[in-house]
């Protein structure tokens, strides 16, 4: 499993995310690029440029033809996935630390950061395929400000109108976006902050991470925990292998905390965890800061990380990954 | 005797975790076929509404 390392980003990313077919993924950074590269050989397709600060966070929609991103300059943007081109510019008052498509690319949900006398705001735009995408309305389709802590991530479920969030507190709530009502939540999801929240394939479930050093899968509906994975590091990214039983978490501690801590180089680890029996398998080490986003091939091939250290590391699972039963033969759906 | 203690606590793990295993297929089981009836709702429901438009 020899890694492809992803050079091109100075500064350290923020998300990353492949497209439905897998072929290609996207990397935001805090150097305010996007960039795009072939997921099979970690060649550089493309980059997008124009963003005056962060670049937090990004989405492909369905069809690869949009891609969606949020920034600390206080703007959303709307690009041409194949030319590079934005095409359309959302400004708000505050930086945009959260973006999410719909499952039919039809509208995005998107988190402002509370600041400076605003309260953090989740806002939903539909999303005009019409024409070349630059025609897109300035107002979003609803608007609300979340009761009680911020939210620090956010996906559409397959309920329409309905978004799953998770907040600074830990909670991870249910919400209305027509209504902005809280439709249902878990206070005690987390008790530090939600880092990353990634839906499953059908979007029944999806799993978090969190500062609290834990992950949890729950179930979209009903926002029951159904699994929890406790490891004794903060965590800032949390993904579900497709077919087989594993997720994958990232984490590490802070920067500024590294000095202080025996820490050696390219010790930084992505952790395999068997998804049903809650237990560690295995560690993929060489980032050498904390790993902040972590994704995985919609096909289950590859996997990708992103750190701090401003590398993007992208490792092909081998043939003993899909072979092998570490504890036995039972059959686990995915 | 302590191989016999071993083999008793690895049965009782292959237990557990064909315990988890049943609960997690029972889980999925269930969600999927929720979402089969819901998947089913939604077409018909597409096919109503084209059917009001002709």
């Amino acid at each position: 499993m020899r890694p492809i390392l992803l050079q091109g980003h100075e500064r350290s990313l923020t998300q990353i995310k492949f497209n439905v077919e897998g072929d290609l993924l996207f990397t935001c950074s805090k150097d305010n690029f996007i960039n795009v590269w072939f997921s099979h050989n970690g060649e550089r397709l493309g980059t997008y440029a124009g963003n005056n600060g962060s670049v937090w966070t990004l989405d492909v929609d369905p069809e690869s033809r949009f891609m969606i991103s949020g920034a600390a300059d206080n703007t959303l943007r709307l690009w041409a996935v194949s030319t590079g081109k934005c095409l359309y510019t959302w400004e708000f008052p505050t930086a945009v630390k959260r973006v999410a498509f719909n499952e039919e690319g039809t509208q995005v949900v998107c988190i402002t950061e509370q600041r400076m006398g605003h309260q953090c705001a989740i806002r939903v735009f539909n999303i005009n395929k019409d024409g070349d995408g630059t025609n897109q309305s300035k107002e979003p389709l609803y608007m609300f400000n979340p009761i009680g802590s911020k939210a620090t991530v956010c996906a559409f479920t397959l309920t329409p109108n309905v978004i799953i969030t998770g907040h600074e507190s830990g909670k991870v709530a249910l919400f209305n976006v027509k209504s902005g009502e809280e439709i249902d939540n878990n206070e005690r999801a987390h008790s530090d902050v939600v880092t990353d929240l990634q839906l499953s394939k059908d979007r029944t479930y999806c799993i978090t991470s969190s500062k609290d050093k834990a992950a949890r899968i729950h179930d979209t509906k009903n926002l029951m925990v159904i699994k929890t994975y406790n490891t004794e590091t903060p965590l800032n990214s949390a993904s579900l292998a497709p077919n087989r039983p594993y997720i994958l978490l990232g984490g590490g501690q802070e920067a500024m905390n590294v000095t202080t801590t025996s820490a050696r180089q390219g010790k930084f680890e992505t952790r395999f965890w068997h998804k049903v029996f809650e237990e560690e398998i295995g560690r993929v080490k060489g980032h050498f800061g904390p790993i902040n986003t972590i994704a995985v091939h919609p096909g289950g091939t590859c996997y990708a990380s992103g750190g701090e250290d401003g590398f993007v590391r992208v490792h092909h699972f081998d043939d003993s990954y899909f072979r092998s039963k570490p504890y036995g033969d039972m059959e686990i759906m995915d | 005797d302590d191989a016999a203690e071993e083999s008793n606590v690895s049965a009782e793990l292959i237990a557990l975790r064909k315990r988890l295993v049943d609960e997690w297929n029972a889980w999925r089981t269930l969600h999927k076929k929720e979402l089969g009836e819901q998947k089913s709702l939604k077409s018909q429901s597409a096919r109503e509404e084209k059917e009001e438009i002709e």
